[in-house]
């Protein structure tokens, strides 16, 4: 329960508007630090909804497929650079993002990760890695400016910002496979 | 219990008996030896280097111009700080590797000869431009000084060194990982895995540096971006300082409780502190640049976050230890509030040494934070302070632990024994040093909050009033430089004493037990994987800002100057 209130605790720290303000006002902490920040309160909040909901949860989102669906369609959409100008412009979709991300992301995300099997877990592992190297290499090689709120140097640092993810998450899914795979029954 | 876990159990035991009566492999114990004597033979020429440079510093000597006090300060930052601390980390810690995991596999132990001789190779190829005068750019090499392209290729040679041993240890610890499934790697090979990851993945950024000046010094390449070379640079800069920092820390960890006949603090904080020493080490690299241009207020404050950061792990280490030492001293009858304190082994060098190491690190630690501040740190940046500082945390925490650690290493890996006489030999050593580096680096810290700048030769400014004042500093500082000299020349007779001519014996290599009410250790601690891909997410979050913008924001880059 304590996670739930640290959860809570995060959101509404976040939404304090000169908090997001601060992180908005940089393209690549805006979505590569509030956006997965807003997802985090919402994974920390799960346990409450869980416990409150328990039948919506075990009709809903039985083998977890669903709400790792919602919880990807959410991420991609928050992915596009439209989504961010519209949430600076236009309040309800900036209200949209902080209902979305911990509620429509972070809960499915934390109800579903372990509902899953382990080659679905590394499927959407493998699905983001993707999504974000060509993530990178978009907001790197467009020579436009994909945002009207943020310069191209900015898009160019999330392209690397997205890149640099994007090797460290190909690191751990080349560990796990040839090196460690985890194996929590394997306790001394 | 099934029979291949009987099995395994029995030629576990059996091996830990055999190690008993016959101590280290030969050929593991060759190899530790190589690394060890390359250390101490650097420890002494950039001693003597260190004397004529105190010495000048003071205003006491005129160094010759074909051997100036700039050639003499590379030579002094690269035999020590490079030379000395990489052949003593891993000597020690393969040392460790074989010990703690049934010797070294043969093509691991090829590996290592090869990064030797590499490393070597590199050495020589990089000093003899010094020597020529062809590289005086100190040990930070900060381009747009440029020195001869073979003093690069001879850097890029040792970091290809260092690397071959990194991978040599990762592979013994796969290894043996894969041969006993189930449980944790040994807290010996633990500090290794997390020592030589730092090594590997804090020396990319200097090596990508490093080639780029090459192609530069030769005129292949007509300019190149300054302030990107020192950010790099310090990418591994402040690294290095935190590997020598986690191989002292070893020490402390392990290797002391057992000397002083106590038990291990909790094996899982200790697993912790080292995790989360490789995290969040390698952005911490920014408060060295503090004053660079170019840099924006905000990023600069979000590094001085990273820095503190790492003082946490720090922090849990000063509490463990002292809960160990306070435990230790009890249970040998101390009583009282410091009572426990007389009853520790003061006269034991293997304790005395790493012990004044520790306390060093209170002020060391201390100061450091103090320099990690913005406003603080332009007071005291291009001045002795930092000299002082560095001097107090390397070579004194550092150094002096590694000196605690080669009275029972060096008799360990050459089947000797420390004998009660070298043993005071080494307590003599301790204190000759402690008082030398009290006056070198004291002096050092007063006269550079006075302003004396670091980085110069002896100059008085025209016989300026303020400069004149700092000349009783500067004797205080070549003092202390000197009794530093007649410690170096101590503890190097002392380590080749100890290899070829000390009484032959066993000498056991101390790792302390766990206590033993103690608590499971969770499987997660041993997930190397995971903690490298945090890593590398806060290395992004550290660098990805500044250096795309370093890189797209360019100033035209500048070409190579010999300013001397």
């Amino acid at each position: 329960m304590k996670q739930s209130k640290y959860g809570l605790a995060l959101l509404l720290f976040l939404a304090i508007p000169i908090v997001a303000h601060l992180l908005e006002s940089i393209m690549i902490m805006h979505m590569h630090m509030q956006m997965p920040l807003l997802v985090i309160s919402g994974f920390l909040m799960a346990p409450f909804f869980q416990r409150q909901f328990p039948k919506f949860f075990a009709s809903w989102n039985e083998n977890g497929i669903p709400g790792i669906l919602l919880f990807t369609v959410i991420m991609v959409y928050w992915m596009i650079p439209r989504t961010m100008d519209d949430a600076l412009t236009e309040l309800p979709v900036e209200v949209f993002k902080f209902i979305s991300l911990p509620f429509l992301a972070g809960i499915p995300l934390r109800d579903s990760w372990r509902k899953i099997s382990n080659n679905s877990q590394r499927v959407t592992f493998i699905v983001f890695t993707i999504l974000f190297y060509i993530m990178g290499f978009l907001y790197i090689k467009v020579p436009v400016q994909l945002c009207n709120n943020y310069l191209l140097i900015d898009q160019i640092t999330l392209g690397w910002g997205y890149l640099t993810l994007a090797i460290c998450f190909t690191t751990y899914l080349v560990y796990i496979a040839f090196i460690d795979s985890p194996k929590p029954t394997e306790v001394d | 219990m099934n029979t291949s876990l009987v099995n395994r159990k029995e030629t576990s035991k059996l091996y830990e008996k055999s190690i008993k009566l016959l101590g280290m492999n030969l050929a593991d114990a060759k190899l530790s030896k190589a690394y060890m004597s390359v250390a101490f033979i650097a420890l002494l020429i950039g001693g003597v280097l260190g004397l004529l440079q105190g010495l000048e510093r003071a205003g006491l000597i005129q160094l010759p111009y074909w051997f100036n006090y700039y050639q003499v300060l590379t030579a002094h930052g690269i035999l020590l700080v490079v030379v000395l601390t990489a052949f003593f980390t891993i000597g020690y810690f393969y040392a460790g590797l074989s010990h703690t995991l049934g010797g070294l596999l043969p093509q691991v132990r090829t590996m290592a000869w090869i990064g030797f001789w590499l490393k070597v190779v590199g050495l020589v190829i990089a000093v003899v431009p010094i020597i020529m005068n062809e590289a005086t750019v100190m040990y930070t090499f900060y381009p747009p000084m440029a020195a001869s392209p073979y003093f690069y290729i001879g850097l890029a040679l040792i970091v290809v060194g260092i690397w071959l041993c990194a991978f040599g240890a990762f592979i013994s610890v796969a290894k043996w990982r894969k041969a006993h499934p189930g449980q944790h790697i040994p807290i010996f090979a633990f500090f290794a895995t997390g020592v030589f990851i730092l090594l590997f993945f804090g020396s990319i950024g200097v090596t990508i540096e490093v080639f780029t000046l090459i192609a530069w010094s030769f005129g292949w390449k007509p300019t190149v971006n300054v302030l990107l070379s020192r950010t790099l640079f310090w990418s591994f800069g402040h690294t290095l300082v935190n590997i020598w920092y986690l191989t002292a820390v070893s020490a402390w960890y392990v290797v002391v409780p057992k000397i002083i006949g106590g038990r291990r603090f909790s094996d899982t904080l200790t697993r912790v502190v080292i995790i989360l020493l490789v995290i969040t080490n390698i952005p911490g690299g920014f408060h060295h640049q503090i004053v660079d241009p170019g840099m924006s207020q905000t990023l600069k404050f979000l590094h001085m976050f990273m820095s503190i950061s790492i003082g946490f792990p720090s922090l849990m280490t000063a509490f463990a230890m002292f809960y160990v030492l306070e435990k230790t001293g009890r249970k040998l009858g101390g009583k009282g509030l410091l009572g426990w304190l007389k009853k520790l082994p003061w006269g034991d060098v293997r304790f005395l040494a790493p012990m004044i190491a520790m306390i060093a690190f209170i002020p060391a630690g201390a100061g450091g934070i103090a320099q990690t501040t913005n406003q603080l740190n332009q007071v005291v940046h291009n001045t002795l302070w930092v000299v002082g500082h560095f001097h107090l945390t390397v070579g004194t925490s550092v150094i002096l632990t590694f000196f605690g650690i080669s009275y029972w290493l060096i008799p360990y890996i050459s089947k000797r024994r420390l004998t009660p006489r070298m043993n005071k030999v080494g307590v003599v050593q301790t204190i000759i040093w402690t008082l030398g580096m009290l006056f070198m680096s004291g002096s050092m810290h007063l006269v550079g909050l006075l302003g004396s700048p670091r980085r110069t030769s002896y100059t008085t400014y025209g016989e300026n009033a303020t400069a004149l004042g700092w000349d009783p500093y500067l004797i205080f500082l070549a003092v202390g430089g000197t009794l530093l000299i007649i410690g170096v020349l101590i503890q190097v007779f002392a380590v080749f004493h100890m290899m070829f001519f000390a009484p032959k014996g066993t000498t056991e290599f101390p790792i302390a037990e766990p206590e033993v009410s103690e608590e499971k250790t969770p499987a997660w601690t041993d997930r190397w994987g995971l903690w490298i891909v945090i890593m590398l997410i806060v290395v992004s979050m550290g660098y990805v800002v500044p250096l795309v913008d370093l890189i797209v924001n360019a100033p035209p880059g500048s070409p190579p100057f010999k300013t001397w």
